[in-house]
């Protein structure tokens, strides 16, 4: 929809990092070149949104991805199995290969009880168990979403659950994505990088660089309003967001060139402002979303 | 001390301001003697009119009491002001202060702890408008 | 014989949840339906800018976030005084009819036909433990690809939402006064063409492969009934210019159809982990405190009741109450309702679409009350939703969320009435106890959402060790 950034060869070539890197990767397999990836997707302390927003990934899509790129072993949302039979298939891949991506965070209140996963052997599995022992043998952790990178909204205060993103319980190293939800492209390019040439290129936050490298701001298509100080004073106006609250100076992923749900919007495109929901303190550190009594005079 | 290198680089840049000039002021004033100053700034500053600002140590400057920066607020026409080490910075439109807020903290307010356990070392108070110094209570 | 099974975890719903039923003679005589998450998102929300409940909320849950949008967004309006216009209503019910259409073809085909139909070998995901699979091959085959032709649609649905909602789960649309940006021509004719396919599979395959399925699974018409009590706070209804296009609050007992008067509604903490003054109470009389040591307390699902009975909500109490479907209560009736809605909820969209004013701005600039309460009632994708908010010193002081699946999954209240679900779930006859798959079928015909249920929690006891790899 916009046509500025929709010319722009960085942006274009941008979009295409993560279908660039899934098909490479179906390529690689249907040559025999590799092998399919045991995937398990944990659902933790949190919305579920992540797997929603993986179904959701037009280009690269789920279909490919259950089809033709890994052996998805386990999901709660998606998987026919239930009970029992459902955790002794997460359990059976232990011994073997396998990336493990989580969404939502770790409860650590009491034990963990406030997020059980499935009974195992008549007995009660807390996510923090099944996080504990899969975590530590996995190939790959990656952390899907805000709430498994950094706690998130599950961890917002005053924290009622004690919710902790999956890194403070795991001593191997946690490949982040964080993002409310996050981006499939996000996640879909990470999975397939990895399989391809193992960890990508992290930040000092352990964001992978490809989707993590620049500020909204300093891409956002509403930049030159914000130079030359004009101000969206309400929702639905076309110019800058900051005196609502825009969280895209402090806020650093490729939300504006993925956009969302096949590229058809993004939040400032929808003349709303960036509420920070892929950075690190999210939600309690980019509070309020959205104020109207922000001093709009220019400061002499 | 961080602050008088940040102040000396801060001068070398935008030393045709004159708020900047009362910055290297005030800041030096507070931390280090005039003299000090200029021995650092060398030739670089031969203004007559900016040695005799620096020599005159008590400069015209507005002080806020940690009462008067509260309403500094950044909201229903406050501008947004925060203090960090005794001086007041306007964040009203520094970007990553969004509606007076930065990573849950708010304007109006003694940032200097907040400040010294995030940025430490880093030179980013440099670009931020001084518009006063904190009295002492 | 008494027998007990315990399913954990019941897969294909939103969040984690576990049955626990007493078979005796290969009959259910009690069940227990528990969720295995808790949040706390009302605890969260105290001290708040009551704006950001509108995107907070939303992170209740991944599949339904536009739900909570709704919700809290009529909840702020009503306690601050505003009116919605015609133009804004329709744009934010729009987007919020997206999120039915999303819900209803991933419930059907990713979360309710791997119960019915045998999906592809090979796939780790599609493996079953049970064998009550009665399709001919060929019906079978033709529903397997829909499964995977379905991708594609749903995820279509979330295209539309976030052409007018900025991005989906957790939209930046839907607000307060109607949605945040405006309607072009170039938006409308998008979503206009996108619709038109979701309408055509919807017609074309969806409904056809319900009635297929309902077809080799009859008996399933006549398990998981349940009370029969049906409750609607009503959606896509009180235009002013269109009246209502789906249907107004209404309630449905003992074979007749009343108006639903909101403060008939409480919730009952009597078997619940939770303390209060008052083990009965309205919405906005109290958020009761987690107490894990309660007796007789078997969860940490609260009941919400209305005049004191428990009643279901979801896509079949709506098309009931509607008059649309009065074929039964059932367990397959509830799965045909939801399926019959998404054709109900496509033919709303398009009358809406075609009152659509291209390029209008509903937004203005508001100002938070120093004081204020309201509520938010509004049906949504699984039942009747409520948001209640109370604001002091312009912050959120108070909010309460009673969620659908609340309503659905319930726990005994104080006269010991079984949930809803329960109740469906008692009186079932179990074929096969060593794969009783009658169970999590009757479940998921209501579509739970433990996310949404934010309150729930595990058994109580605290778990010393557990026993988990061999």
């Amino acid at each position: 929809m916009n046509k500025k950034t929709g010319n722009c060869p960085n942006f274009s070539m941008r979009q295409k990092t993560a279908s660039v890197l899934v098909n490479k990767v179906i390529d690689k397999i249907n040559k025999e070149n590799l092998k399919k990836s045991n995937l398990i997707w944990l659902e933790l302390t949190g919305c579920s949104g992540n797997i929603i927003s993986l179904l959701d990934g037009a280009d690269p899509n789920f279909k490919d991805l259950i089809s033709q790129m890994v052996n998805f072993i386990y999901n709660n949302s998606l998987m026919a199995a239930e009970g029992e039979a459902a955790i002794r298939r997460l359990f059976s891949v232990a011994d073997d290969d396998y990336i493990l991506a989580v969404e939502g965070a770790v409860t650590t209140k009491d034990n963990g009880i406030y997020n059980i996963i499935g009974n195992w052997r008549g007995k009660p599995v807390t996510a923090y168990e099944a996080i504990k022992q899969l975590g530590e043998k996995a190939s790959y952790v990656i952390a899907v979403g805000t709430c498994a990178s950094d706690g998130g909204i599950s961890a917002a205060k005053p924290n009622p659950a004690e919710c902790v993103g999956i890194q403070s319980i795991l001593n191997k190293k946690v490949i982040k994505l964080p993002g409310c939800p996050c981006n499939p492209d996000w996640f879909m390019g990470t999975l397939a990088y990895i399989m391809l040439c193992g960890e990508p290129e992290l930040d000092d936050k352990a964001r992978p660089l490809m989707f993590y490298s620049t500020l909204i701001h300093d891409i956002c298509p509403r930049r030159p309003y914000f130079e030359k100080g004009i101000f969206a004073s309400k929702l639905g106006e076309k110019t800058c967001m900051f005196k609502l609250g825009c969280r895209g100076p402090v806020t650093r992923v490729d939300c504006p060139i993925t956009k969302w749900n096949h590229r058809v919007n993004w939040p400032i495109g929808d003349d709303s402002p960036c509420i920070g929901c892929a950075q690190f303190g999210f939600p309690d550190k980019m509070k309020p979303f959205i104020s109207y009594n922000t001093t709009r005079e220019e400061s002499k | 001390m961080d602050e008088y290198k940040i102040v000396i680089k801060m001068f070398n840049n935008q030393k045709s301001k004159i708020n900047d000039t009362i910055a290297c002021l005030y800041i030096s004033s507070k931390y280090h003697p005039p003299k000090n100053l200029i021995k650092h700034l060398g030739k670089k500053i031969l203004n007559i009119k900016l040695l005799q600002i620096i020599q005159n140590t008590t400069p015209n400057f507005p002080m806020f009491t940690q009462a008067e920066l509260t309403t500094y607020n950044g909201k229903n026409g406050n501008p947004a002001y925060i203090a960090i080490n005794g001086v007041v910075y306007d964040v009203t439109n520094e970007a990553t202060w969004a509606a007076a807020t930065h990573f849950g903290l708010s304007a109006g307010k003694d940032l200097t702890n907040a400040f010294a356990s995030c940025h430490a070392g880093q030179p980013i108070l440099n670009k931020l408008k001084i518009v006063g110094k904190m009295a002492d209570e | 014989m008494t027998k007990r099974i315990i399913i954990n975890p019941v897969t294909r719903i939103s969040g984690f949840m576990e049955i626990d039923a007493i078979i005796d003679n290969d009959t259910i005589v009690d069940a227990k339906t528990q969720g295995l998450l808790f949040r706390g998102f009302e605890k969260m929300l105290m001290g708040r800018n009551p704006f950001d409940a509108v995107y907070f909320t939303q992170r209740i849950c991944g599949i339904c976030s536009t739900a909570h949008s709704m919700a809290s967004t009529l909840a702020l309006e009503d306690a601050m005084g505003i009116a919605v216009s015609e133009q804004g209503k329709y744009l934010r019910d729009i987007i919020h009819a997206c999120e039915f259409l999303q819900n209803h073809i991933r419930h059907f085909y990713q979360y309710t036909i791997p119960d019915f139909v045998k999906l592809p070998a090979g796939n780790p995901l599609f493996v079953t433990n049970h064998k009550d699979f009665r399709l001919s091959k060929p019906k079978n085959d033709i529903i397997v690809q829909h499964y995977f032709d379905s991708l594609e649609v749903s995820r279509s649905a979330h295209e539309m939402l976030a052409i007018l909602g900025g991005k989906a789960p957790h939209n930046h649309g839907i607000f307060i006064g109607g949605i945040t940006t405006q309607a072009t021509m170039e938006k409308i004719s998008k979503i206009r063409s996108i619709l038109k396919k979701i309408k055509q599979f919807i017609y074309e395959k969806m409904i056809p492969d319900a009635y297929t399925i309902a077809n080799y699974y009859q008996e399933y018409y006549k398990i998981g009934q349940g009370y029969g009590n049906l409750l609607s706070f009503g959606c896509f209804n009180k235009y002013i210019k269109l009246g209502t296009l789906y249907v107004d609050p209404l309630v449905y007992s003992n074979g007749t159809i009343k108006k639903l008067i909101a403060e008939e509604i409480t919730e009952n903490i009597n078997h619940s982990w939770y303390r209060a003054q008052s083990d009965t109470y309205t919405p906005f009389e109290t958020l009761p405190n987690p107490d894990i040591k309660k007796e007789d307390a078997y969860s940490w699902v609260k009941a919400p009741r209305y005049k004191d009975l428990p009643y279901e909500v979801g896509p079949l109490a709506r098309m009931w109450l509607c008059g649309e479907y009065r074929n039964g209560i059932s367990a397959m009736d509830r799965t045909l309702a939801r399926v019959l809605e998404a054709k109900k909820i496509v033919e709303i969209m398009i009358t809406l679409l075609n009152n659509l004013i291209p390029g209008v701005s509903v937004q203005q600039t508001y100002s938070i009350p120093i004081s204020a309460n309201g509520s938010g009632l509004i049906d949504t994708t699984r039942g009747a939703l409520g948001h209640w908010i109370k604001i002091d010193n312009s912050v959120i002081s108070f909010y309460q969320i009673i969620t659908p699946s609340a309503w659905n999954l319930s726990t005994k209240a104080s006269n010991n009435l079984p949930g809803p679900a329960e109740k469906a779930l008692i009186g079932t006859h179990i074929n096969n106890c060593n794969n009783p798959v009658e169970l999590g079928r009757i479940i998921r015909s209501f579509d739970p959402c433990v996310s949404c249920a934010t309150h729930v929690y595990s058994q109580g006891n605290l778990i010393k060790t557990l026993q988990l790899m061999p």
